[in-house]
């Protein structure tokens, strides 16, 4: 035997027999134990929800595994309301059009779009580590957050930069918007308070870091935060998707040869790297 | 003025890759597809040099072509797989359920994802070797850093001990004419001393990313052209399960849940 590798045994893991769950419970029908007679959400009966919520409460529900009270049903609403739809720009609505010009099969089109918004260029990819920092800075005065930032001890704050260069003004208008109705939520104003000490310098809040500062006030775990904010924004990346399903092909951007430039990396064979891996050598 | 540089890519495409300039010809790092590449070169260099920008050898890209074929094994247990299974079994169309079982793939537990911390694992483990660190001083620290378990990237595979794709690749990378480099025997001395006082064995990624690291490339030129490296086996259990009766696939009573929630209650 060459290599312990070879030698493959089970390690006879305990593996479980059955899904356990907190958030639904079902009760069996009669005469068929697939289907359902009753469904209820961390313990509420689902038709009780329908005659009662709003769609935002059982969003709120599901995660959290309690209704909103007032104070985290209105933050949460504006929340939903504040991301629901990064707009014809973002590169997400533009991936969402592009398959809906496409043809794309119709069910294609959403799991696109939020694919793409898990990026974290204005996107939701960097919700879970905000959210971790913000619970855990939040701690200590925001000003001791902005000096380490400032003497480069923090090399990145997820949530706050810039886009496309500048502050996100519109990302702040959002989150004056939900910090007139946040009280005295001591994350919230650690954040507004941080965002604040940093725009001196160029940096400020990004929707990113709204959604983690508002997930994070309401007790969202981090590990929900990526994939909330991406639901919040599927509503608008889903429209403008289908807005564009019945259009022509040329209604979607599509650049003429005079405007797509070919420019290889300076130094390098055609951008081929590794000369000695040359095209003779190859073939 | 902050956004210059965007307003410099406004309304044209800049690549570094290559393009189609219509009528003429389809352009690839320099090489046109139709004349150069079709015919000339296999899918696999392809999909490196368009990943990568390098132009392997046949040799390499054969060799790529061998770890993605470890890795698409028609298993509907292995998570990514499952998710192709689940996918046919829900009536999805093949496209979306290999799409789906990729990204599935794309996680910290296995799939390309994890050959990146591998890479990490033996290019530091080389760097502290080439500093004068012993070996075994390394993989000590690198265990207490992990709380004590020798479940170092590339090593102690999950479910079983040991791995037979190790073994087969060995053998199809002598065929290909590879030599051991420094980092694949500093993997092996890794190996023998988690063997040793473990009893675990380096698995596939352990391989793959010492075999790599010898041939300089890097973590994310390999994550790159490893992307979609479980599709095949996705496809195998989707298409398994779609030409079955839908839910077919692991089907569950309502009882075979365990709910462990809150009792039934009421709003009002």
């Amino acid at each position: 035997m060459s290599s312990p590798s070879e030698n493959v045994r089970s390690r006879e893991e305990n593996f479980t027999k059955r899904l356990a769950t907190k958030i639904t419970a079902e009760v069996p029908s009669g005469n068929n134990p697939y289907l359902v007679e009753q469904v209820r959400y961390h313990g509420y009966d689902q038709l009780e929800l329908m005659d009662t919520c709003e769609v935002s409460d059982v969003v709120y529900l599901l995660f959290r595994g309690e209704l909103p009270s007032d104070y985290e049903r209105e933050l949460f609403r504006r929340l939903c309301i504040a991301l629901i739809n990064p707009g014809m720009r973002h590169p997400a609505t533009q991936a969402s059009v592009t398959a809906g010009v496409g043809k794309t099969m119709p069910v294609n089109v959403l799991p696109i779009a939020l694919s793409i918004y898990g990026g974290d260029f204005d996107g939701a990819a960097d919700v879970e580590k905000a959210m971790r920092l913000y619970r855990r800075l939040s701690r200590k005065p925001a000003s001791d957050t902005a000096q380490a930032i400032e003497q480069n001890e923090i090399e990145a704050m997820p949530g706050f930069g810039t886009l496309y260069g500048d502050i996100d003004q519109y990302a702040n208008s959002l989150f004056k918007n939900i910090m007139e109705h946040a009280g005295d939520s001591k994350l919230l104003n650690w954040v507004s308070e941080l965002n604040g000490l940093l725009q001196p310098s160029g940096i400020g809040l990004l929707k990113t870091g709204v959604c983690a500062a508002v997930l994070a006030e309401l007790g969202f775990q981090p590990r929900q935060g990526c994939g909330l904010m991406q639901l919040l924004a599927a509503p608008g990346l889903l429209a403008h998707g289908v807005e564009y399903a019945n259009k022509p092909l040329t209604s979607m951007l599509f650049e003429s040869d005079d405007c797509y430039e070919i420019q290889y990396e300076p130094g390098t064979d055609h951008g081929v790297h590794q000369p000695e891996d040359s095209l003779e050598g190859a073939v | 003025m902050n956004y210059s540089y965007w307003d410099e890519q406004r309304g044209k495409i800049k690549s570094k890759k290559g393009g189609w300039r219509i009528g003429e010809k389809v352009e690839c790092h320099g090489l046109d597809m139709m004349v150069d590449v079709v015919g000339k070169l296999t899918y696999m260099q392809l999909v490196i040099l368009n990943a990568t920008g390098r132009l392997a050898s046949k040799n390499m890209a054969d060799w790529f072509e061998s770890i993605h074929i470890c890795l698409s094994w028609p298993d509907s247990r292995i998570w990514c797989n499952r998710v192709g299974s689940l996918g046919g079994s829900a009536g999805t169309n093949a496209v979306a359920l290999v799409c789906a079982g990729v990204l599935a793939a794309d996680s910290t537990s296995y799939g390309p994802r994890t050959i990146m911390s591998g890479i990490d694992l033996i290019t530091r483990a080389h760097r502290s070797v080439g500093s004068g660190i012993n070996i075994e001083d390394f993989v000590a620290t690198e265990i207490k850093n992990m709380g004590g378990k020798p479940h170092l990237m590339g090593y102690a595979r999950p479910i079983v001990k040991g791995d037979e794709r190790v073994v087969v690749l060995e053998k199809n990378s002598k065929k290909l004419g590879f030599e051991q480099g420094e980092h694949l025997k500093l993997a092996y001395k890794i190996e023998a001393i988690l063997d040793r006082n473990y009893g675990e064995s380096m698995n596939m990624n352990g391989y793959i990313s010492a075999f790599v690291s010898d041939q300089n490339f890097s973590a994310m030129e390999i994550y790159r052209i490893c992307s979609v490296m479980v599709s095949s086996g996705v496809a195998a259990c989707g298409v398994d399960s779609a030409d079955r009766i839908n839910g077919s696939f692991a089907p569950l009573h309502v009882e075979d849940i365990i709910y462990t929630g809150i009792p039934s209650r009421s709003i009002s």
